[in-house]
C-alpha cells in the first residue's frame, strides 16, 4: 500500500483472479478534448478510471516518441484525441496529429505492437459525452486485447 | 464606493465578448453584462457554424499578451483580467453623459451561492418541476434548479424561482448548504395589509402562518400608515384598491416617502381593473407610475397567494441592485429566434409547428444535430424516433413578411439552412435527401456562393425556388408539402422533418433596454442606426454591436462589434482627455531559476464529496514523499476567497518556487493563480491546479449514492477492496504526481524580452476604408501614415451619388477627405507606393516611394491594407460599345447629373449578376441589387409609369435593404428571375436593346424592347497580388485578401500586425466598407496602447547547439513565426507570432525545438508518472 512506484516486474502480471485493467494515457489537446473531458467529469458521467489524460496543447505537438515510450512504460493503450478537422485552434495541428498517427500505426506491428493499441479521434469541445464513451469503448477494447507484453518485444 | 469601467457592454454573447475583448485589450476597465445565466449567447447552443462547419471561437482569444486571459474553449467561458462579468444581470438606468455615464445594474438572484456549489447536481435529481429546456429548444425538459449550459465554467445550478413549486427538496439535498431561500428572514419580513375586507383580513395571517412571515392586517390606509409610522421595519405593503381612491393614493405616497425602498403590491379585481371607463384600472396604471410594484388580482386564494408572495419576498431580499460608471456603454443584446408559435404573429397552425413533431425551428435541428442535445446528435424524430432521412427546409420563416411587420431579412438564415443540409448528409453517411425551398437564396459573403455550389454539385442538396403552400400531416407520421415548382407544375412531397428557417426578431427585453438606455428603435424593432454611422446609436456615448442593430451572422457581428469597440475607445479617450492613464505595471516576478524546486501541495479536501471517499490522510503522506515536495498543506474549501487567503498564507510561509493545487474546477482557479503570483511574487506559469474532485466520484462510484454499485463492482473487481476509495485515492496521487512531474520540470527563465512598440500605425488605401480606418486610430490619438497610390485621396466611394438610404456620399466622401487633410496625427503621401516592408507586430519598418522620387523609411507598430476594388469590367452585351447599355453605377451617375432624363424613357431593362456568381467570379458583389433597387426607386421617383424589368437570379438585399426591394416592387418594378442555363439573350435592332428571355411566371417567352440596358456587373478586387507579396500576406483565389478566420478574425491577417479592411477583403457597401475599416482600426489601436507586446508563457524556443538547421520547423509552423536568419546562422522564433501549438517540437529531429511549459523531459516524467501506479496494481492495493 506504500509504495506509490511500482517495480517493474509487477508490471503487466495480473495477479490470478484478478480481472485485467488496462492502463490507458490519453494525449489530448488542450482546447477541444481536455475541455470535453472536464465536461464529462464535471458532468459525472460514467468514465473508465483507467484513463491518464495528459494535455498537450495541440495534437499536432504529439511526438511518436511520447506515444512509444508511453506504451513501452506500461500503458496497454494510448489514446490521442483533439479538435474535429477544421477545429484546430492552430489551424492544421490535428491533420497533423493524423499523419504522424498514420504511419505510427504502420510501423508499430512490426515491432510487435498492435496498432489497435493506439487510437486517434476528434472530440470536440462540449461533447462531453461522446469523449466519456470513447474513453469507455477504448478501455473494453483494450481489455479484450489483454495487456501489453513489452518485455518479449523484438523492440528490447 | 461605485466602482468605474471604462465600458459597459451589455450582452456576452459573441459580439459582446468581442468587444468587451476589443477594449480590454487595450487597457480598459469592462463590465460585461448579460440577462442570461450564461456566456456565449445564442452560440452556446450551435455546435456548428458555416461556411467552415465547425466551431472556432477560440480564436476570437487574444494573442498577444494570452497569459491575460483564459486560454481554453471560449464556449466554456472566458477570463480576461481587464473583464468582469457579471451574469443575470440587466441593464435598468443610464444617466448622464459619455465620459461618464451613471449605469443603474440589477442582478437577479439564482438563489445559490456560486462560492459553494460544486455543481454536484442533487438539487436537480430531487426537483419534481419541468419545464422546457432553453438550452436544448424545447426539445427536452429540465429541473426548476439546473445548469443553463451543461459545458460553461464556472458552471453553478440557478434556480428559476418563476418555475420553482417551493418544495424545497432541493435546499434539503444540497450538501454543501449553497441553496438559499431565505428561510431565516421570513420572520423579520413584516407584511401590512390594508384592506376593507374583513373576510381577508381574518384569513390572511392564518395563510402566511406556515411561512412565518408577521402579518399586520388593517381596515384602512391610515391605520396602515400609523404601524409604518411607528417604526415598524415592514418589507411589504398589500394596498387594496377598495379602499378610496384618494386614501390610496396617499397611503401609497406616504408609505413611499416613510420607505422609500417599500414594495407596494396593490390588490384589485381583474373584472373592475378591465372597466373601460376609469374604474380601478386607470387607478392602478395611476398608482403604478407611483410607484407601487405589482398588481395582484383578486378574489385571493391561499393556494396563489400564498406562493406567489412567497416568491416576490424572495426576490425582494435576493436581487441587487448597484450602479456603476462607465465612459460609454455597447449593446450588445442580439437577437431572438423567431417564435412560430408566438401569438399574435405566428403561424404555427399554417406549418404545423407544435402540433406535428416533425416539424422544428432551425435552432431545434441544429440542438438535435448536437452531440450535447437530447437525441446525442443522432438525427431522429422527436416523438417517434425515426430517423430523418428526408428532410426539408423552409426558408423566410418570420422574414420577409410585412405582414409579420418582418419587412426584413435575417441575413444568416440562408447560409444555416445549407449548413444543416449539409450537417444532415453528413450525419447520415449521405442517405439524407435534403431540400431547400426558398425565395431567394441569398448567399452575399465573399466565398458563400462557393459553399452552396459546393452544396448544391458536389454534396446533393436540392435548392427549390418555390414556397409551399400546404402543409398537411402525412402518413406513418410524415409531412406532406404542396408546392408549384419552377415550371408552375403543382408539386406534392413527403417529408420526414420540416426544418423552419426562422428569422431574426429583436430581443425580448428591448423594450425595456432601449428605455433604460434611452435609444430608439427603428420600425421593425431593432436598434436605430444610421446607414453611414452603422454602430452608432441614437444616445452619444452609446453604440450598437453584433446584430443588435441589424441582423447578420457571424462574420457580421464581430466586424459591427469591433466598430462598436473602436467607437467606445475613440469616445473614451475623447472625454477623458489625451491618453495619459499610466499603464498597470506588470507584475514582478522573483528570478527562481537558480533554486533547487520546492513544491508546496495544496489540497482542497474538505469538500462534502471527498470526505466520503477518499482516504485523505493517505493521500497527505504519500503526496509529502514526492520529489520536490516540500510541505503538503490542507485548506479548506479553496473554492472561497477565505479558503485562498489559507492558501496564500501558507504559501507565505512555505516560500515555494512552485505551488501545486488539488482542488476541484480547475478552470475557475486560474485567474486567482494570478493573484497568488502577485502576493508571492511567482510567476503562475510555475502554479498548477489539478483536478482531483472529479476522480474522487468517477469510474465505479457514480454518485454520492452510488456506495452500493461501488461495492459490488469492486468486490467483483479486485476482491480486495472495500469500497474502491483506496482506488480512488490512488488515482488522485497519480494525476497529482503527474502534475507535480510538470511542474517540477517547468523552467523558470524569464521570457523572452518584450517587443517595443513603434506608436505609429501605416495605413495603405486612402479610400472610404483606409481614410476611416485611419481617422480611427488617428482619433485615439496615435500617428497614423496614410499612403495612397492615386493622387487625391477618396477611392470608389467617390464615384457614388446617393444611396438607398437616402445619404449624401458626395458630401460624405469630402468631409471625410477634409478630416483626413486636417487631421494632424495624419501624414498623407499621396502618389506614393509601399516598395518594402519588413518586421513584425509593434515593430514594422516600411519603405514608400512617393511620386517624386522620394523614399520615406517609415516605422510602425502595425499595418493596415486598404487597396481596395473597382467595378469589374465586362464588355458583352454591348457595353463600352453602345449607348444605350450602361452599368449600374454609370446609371446612377447619369441620373444624378441629369443626362438620363428618366421622363422620356419608355422603358428600362436590368440584367443581375452579370459575369457575376459564376466561375471566374464566382461571389456575390453586394452591392449590385442595392444599387439596381436605388436606380429603380429613383427611376420611379422621377418617372412612376415608367416600365422596369429585372432579370435577376438571386436579390441579395439582407437586412434592412429588403425594406426597398419591397418598395421596388410596389413602385412596379417586375422582377424577372432566371438560372444560369436560361440567360436573358440580348440583341440589338436599330441600336436599341431587344431582350428575349424566359418568363417562369407566365411560362413563355417574352421580348423586351427597352431605351436602356442596365448591367449590373459586381465589383473586383485592386491588384493587391504585389501589396501581398511585400507584407506577407495571403489571397484568395478571386484576389481578395485572404482574412485569419473567415468569421472569427475577420479583418486580422494570419499574420499578426497587419489588418484588412474595405473592398479589398470581399465586396463591400459603404455600410460594410465602415464597420470592416473601424473594426480594423480598433485592431491596430490595441496593439499600439502598448508600450512593448510580450508573448505568452507557452512559446516556442530554439537550442541552437542542438539544431541541424534542416528547416522543417520553418516550413510546419502555421504562423509563419520561424524562419532561417542566414547573418546570425540560427532559426529564430517571432515569439509574437508563435502561438505556441508545438508543432515545431514534434517535427524536429534533433529536440532542438523546445516549447516552453512542454519540454521533452517534463512530457516523459508526466508519463512516467502517469504509469507509475497501474490501475490493476491500484484495484490489488
Amino acid at each position: 500500500m506504500q509504495e506509490l512506484i511500482m517495480t517493474p516486474q509487477m508490471q503487466g502480471e495480473p495477479m490470478p483472479g484478478a480481472a485485467f485493467e488496462p492502463a490507458i494515457v490519453a494525449f489530448v489537446c488542450n482546447w477541444c478534448t481536455y475541455t470535453a473531458a472536464d465536461l464529462a467529469g464535471t458532468s459525472r458521467m460514467v468514465q473508465s478510471p483507467n484513463v491518464r489524460l495528459v494535455r498537450m496543447m495541440c495534437t499536432g505537438m504529439v511526438d511518436p516518441k511520447y506515444i512509444i515510450k508511453a506504451l513501452l512504460g506500461g500503458a496497454d493503450a494510448v489514446l490521442i484525441s483533439g479538435c474535429h478537422p477544421g477545429d484546430c485552434h492552430y489551424i492544421n495541428g490535428n491533420y497533423k496529429a493524423r499523419r504522424r498517427v498514420k504511419l505510427l500505426m504502420e510501423i508499430l506491428p512490426r515491432f510487435g505492437i498492435d496498432s489497435r493499441r493506439i487510437k486517434l479521434t476528434w472530440v470536440g469541445a462540449s461533447e462531453g459525452n461522446e469523449f466519456a464513451a470513447t474513453v469507455n469503448r477504448f478501455a473494453a477494447e483494450i481489455k479484450e486485447l489483454g495487456p501489453i507484453d513489452t518485455r518479449s518485444l523484438p523492440l528490447l | 464606493m461605485k466602482k468605474e469601467y471604462g465600458a459597459l457592454v451589455v450582452g456576452a454573447g459573441i459580439g459582446g465578448i468581442r468587444s468587451a475583448l476589443d477594449l480590454a485589450e487595450t487597457g480598459l476597465k469592462v463590465a460585461l453584462i448579460d440577462a442570461r445565466p450564461s456566456l456565449g449567447g445564442i452560440l452556446a447552443q450551435l455546435d456548428h457554424q458555416f461556411p467552415s462547419d465547425h466551431c472556432g471561437m477560440c480564436k476570437m482569444l487574444p494573442l498577444t499578451q494570452r497569459d491575460q486571459s483564459s486560454q481554453y474553449c471560449l464556449r466554456k467561458g472566458l477570463f480576461h483580467k481587464n473583464i468582469d462579468i457579471y451574469l443575470h444581470t440587466e441593464l435598468s438606468n443610464l444617466e448622464g453623459d459619455p465620459g461618464k455615464f451613471q449605469a443603474t445594474l440589477s442582478r437577479r438572484s439564482t438563489f445559490i451561492d456560486s462560492t459553494r456549489c460544486v455543481s454536484c447536481g442533487l438539487c436537480a435529481e430531487v426537483c419534481p418541476a419541468r419545464v422546457p429546456s432553453e438550452f436544448n429548444a424545447g426539445l427536452a425538459q429540465r429541473t426548476a434548479v439546473y445548469l443553463p449550459v451543461p459545458h460553461n465554467i464556472p458552471n453553478h445550478y440557478v434556480v428559476d424561482l418563476d418555475n420553482c413549486q417551493r418544495c424545497w427538496r432541493c435546499y434539503e439535498a444540497c450538501p454543501t448548504k449553497a441553496i438559499d431561500f431565505k428561510f431565516e428572514q421570513r420572520k423579520d419580513f413584516h407584511i401590512v395589509v390594508a384592506t376593507p375586507d374583513e373576510q381577508l383580513a381574518q384569513d390572511f395571517p392564518l395563510w402566511f402562518k406556515d411561512e412565518n412571515f408577521p402579518v399586520h392586517p388593517t381596515s384602512s390606509g391610515e391605520d396602515a400608515l400609523k404601524l409604518l409610522a411607528e417604526g415598524l421595519d415592514c418589507g411589504l405593503m398589500l394596498l387594496d384598491l377598495d379602499l378610496p381612491q384618494a386614501e390610496a393614493e396617499r397611503t401609497l405616497r406616504r408609505a413611499l416617502e416613510l420607505r422609500p425602498n417599500l414594495a407596494v403590491v396593490l390588490l384589485a379585481a381583474p373584472g373592475k381593473e378591465r372597466d373601460k371607463d376609469g374604474g380601478k384600472d386607470k387607478v392602478a396604471a395611476a398608482l403604478l407610475k407611483l410607484g407601487a410594484r405589482e398588481v395582484l388580482a383578486k378574489p385571493l386564494r391561499q393556494a396563489q397567494a400564498v406562493p406567489w408572495l412567497d416568491k416576490l419576498f424572495m426576490r425582494l431580499v435576493s436581487d441587487e441592485s448597484f450602479s456603476i460608471e462607465v465612459g460609454a456603454v455597447i449593446l450588445a443584446a442580439g437577437f431572438e429566434c423567431y417564435d412560430p408559435a408566438a401569438s399574435p404573429g405566428g403561424c404555427a397552425d399554417l406549418l404545423l409547428y407544435g402540433s406535428h413533431p416533425g416539424v422544428l425551428t432551425s435552432l431545434e435541428f441544429e440542438r438535435l444535430a448536437s452531440p450535447t442535445g437530447p437525441s446525442q446528435g443522432l438525427l431522429t424524430r422527436p416523438g417517434d424516433g425515426k430517423p430523418l432521412r428526408r428532410i426539408a427546409w423552409l426558408q423566410c420563416v418570420g422574414s420577409r413578411d410585412v405582414k409579420k411587420n418582418a419587412d426584413l431579412c435575417s441575413s444568416f438564415c440562408c447560409m444555416v439552412s445549407i449548413k444543416q443540409a449539409l450537417l444532415a448528409k453528413r450525419r447520415s453517411h449521405d442517405e439524407a435527401e435534403t431540400t431547400i425551398f426558398y425565395m431567394d437564396m441569398r448567399t452575399n459573403g465573399r466565398d458563400y456562393q462557393r459553399y452552396r455550389d459546393e452544396a448544391e454539385n458536389e454534396a446533393g442538396v436540392r435548392f427549390v425556388p418555390a414556397r409551399p403552400h400546404t402543409i398537411l400531416p402525412g402518413p406513418d407520421g410524415d409531412i406532406l408539402v404542396q408546392y408549384f415548382d419552377y415550371a408552375g407544375e403543382l408539386r406534392e412531397e413527403v417529408f420526414d422533418a420540416l426544418v423552419l428557417a426562422v428569422g431574426a426578431r429583436p430581443p425580448k427585453s428591448m423594450e425595456r433596454l432601449a428605455q433604460a438606455a434611452g435609444i430608439e428603435v427603428n420600425d421593425s424593432g431593432f436598434c436605430a442606426t444610421k446607414y453611414l454611422s452603422p454602430n452608432r446609436t441614437s444616445r452619444l456615448g452609446v453604440f450598437a454591436a453584433g446584430a443588435f442593430g441589424e441582423p447578420t451572422d457571424i462574420r457580421g457581428s464581430l466586424i459591427q462589434a469591433g466598430a462598436a469597440a473602436m467607437g467606445a475607445s475613440r469616445m473614451i479617450r475623447v472625454y477623458h482627455g489625451p491618453r495619459d492613464e499610466t499603464p498597470e505595471a506588470e507584475p514582478e516576478y522573483t528570478d527562481v531559476s537558480r533554486q533547487v524546486p520546492r513544491v508546496l501541495m495544496a489540497l482542497c479536501t474538505s469538500c462534502p464529496t471527498l470526505e466520503r471517499n477518499v482516504d485523505s490522510e493517505l493521500l497527505h503522506q504519500r503526496m509529502a514523499t514526492l520529489p520536490g515536495v516540500v510541505k503538503v498543506v490542507d485548506v479548506q474549501r479553496a473554492c472561497t476567497r477565505e479558503g485562498w487567503e489559507a492558501l496564500r498564507q501558507e504559501a507565505e510561509l512555505a516560500a515555494p518556487n512552485r505551488v501545486l493545487i488539488g482542488a476541484c474546477l480547475p478552470y475557475v482557479h486560474v485567474p486567482r493563480l494570478r493573484e497568488l503570483g502577485e502576493a508571492l511574487k511567482l510567476n503562475p506559469a510555475l502554479m498548477d491546479v489539478v483536478d482531483i474532485h472529479t476522480a474522487s466520484f468517477s469510474g465505479r462510484d457514480t454518485s454520492f449514492g452510488g456506495h452500493a454499485a461501488c461495492l459490488a463492482s469492486c468486490a467483483t473487481g479486485a476482491g480486495a477492496c472495500d469500497c474502491g476509495e483506496g482506488a480512488r485515492t490512488n488515482e488522485m496521487g497519480s494525476l497529482l504526481a503527474m502534475a507535480a512531474a510538470k511542474l517540477l520540470g517547468a523552467d523558470p527563465s524569464t521570457l523572452p524580452q518584450a517587443t517595443p512598440v513603434s506608436p505609429q500605425a501605416l495605413v495603405v488605401g486612402g479610400g472610404l476604408a483606409g481614410m476611416t480606418a485611419a481617422m480611427g486610430i488617428a482619433d485615439q490619438g496615435f500617428k497614423v501614415v496614410l499612403v495612397e497610390e492615386a493622387e487625391h485621396l477618396g477611392g470608389q466611394a467617390m464615384n457614388l451619388r446617393y444611396t438607398l438610404e437616402g445619404d449624401d456620399p458626395v458630401r460624405f466622401m469630402e468631409d471625410l477627405v477634409e478630416q483626413v487633410e486636417k487631421n494632424p496625427n495624419i501624414r498623407v503621401l499621396k502618389d506614393s507606393r509601399v516598395v518594402l516592408s519588413r518586421g513584425k507586430a509593434g515593430r514594422f519598418v516600411t519603405v514608400v516611394a512617393t511620386g517624386e522620387g522620394m523614399a520615406h523609411t517609415l516605422h510602425h507598430g502595425a499595418t493596415i491594407l486598404a487597396t481596395g476594388g473597382h467595378e469589374a469590367k465586362v464588355y458583352e452585351y454591348g457595353n463600352r460599345v453602345r449607348k444605350c447599355v450602361l452599368t449600374q453605377l454609370e446609371l446612377e451617375q447619369r441620373l444624378a447629373a441629369g443626362s438620363v432624363d428618366a421622363s422620356s424613357l419608355s422603358g428600362v431593362a436590368m440584367i443581375q449578376c452579370w459575369r457575376s456568381r459564376e466561375e471566374s467570379r464566382n461571389y456575390c458583389s453586394r452591392v449590385c441589387c442595392q444599387g439596381a433597387l436605388k436606380n429603380i426607386l429613383m427611376l420611379k421617383k422621377r418617372n412612376p409609369g415608367l416600365p422596369v424589368y429585372v432579370f435577376y437570379r438571386d436579390i441579395m438585399t439582407t437586412g434592412f435593404a429588403e425594406h426597398y426591394y419591397t418598395e421596388a416592387r410596389r413602385s412596379g418594378a417586375i422582377f424577372i428571375r432566371y438560372t444560369p442555363d436560361s440567360r436573358p439573350q440580348v440583341d440589338f435592332k436599330d441600336d436599341k436593346p431587344v431582350i428575349t428571355a424566359l418568363d417562369p411566371v407566365l411560362g413563355a417567352q417574352i421580348e423586351l424592347h427597352p431605351d436602356l440596358l442596365v448591367l449590373s456587373s459586381g465589383v473586383e478586387p485592386g491588384d493587391a497580388a504585389e501589396i501581398a507579396d511585400l507584407f506577407g500576406v495571403g489571397l484568395t483565389s478571386d484576389g481578395f485578401f485572404q482574412e485569419a478566420e473567415s468569421k472569427w478574425r475577420p479583418v486580422d491577417f494570419l499574420k499578426h500586425g497587419i489588418f484588412a479592411c474595405g473592398l479589398a477583403l470581399g465586396p463591400a457597401t459603404m455600410r460594410d466598407s465602415l464597420l470592416s475599416a473601424k473594426a480594423a482600426a480598433q485592431r491596430v489601436v490595441r496593439i499600439l496602447s502598448e508600450k512593448q507586446l510580450s508573448c505568452g508563457n507557452v512559446v516556442a524556443e530554439v537550442r541552437d547547439t542542438l539544431c541541424s538547421r534542416c528547416g522543417r520547423c520553418i516550413s510546419v509552423c502555421p504562423y509563419g513565426a520561424r524562419a532561417l536568419d542566414l547573418d546570425r546562422d540560427k532559426i529564430v522564433v517571432d515569439e509574437l507570432l508563435c502561438q505556441g501549438c508545438g508543432s515545431c517540437m514534434a517535427a524536429c529531429p534533433n529536440s532542438a525545438t523546445v516549447l516552453r511549459g512542454f519540454h521533452d523531459e517534463q512530457v516523459m516524467a508526466v508519463i512516467d508518472a502517469a504509469l507509475a501506479v497501474q490501475p490493476s496494481a491500484a484495484a490489488r492495493l
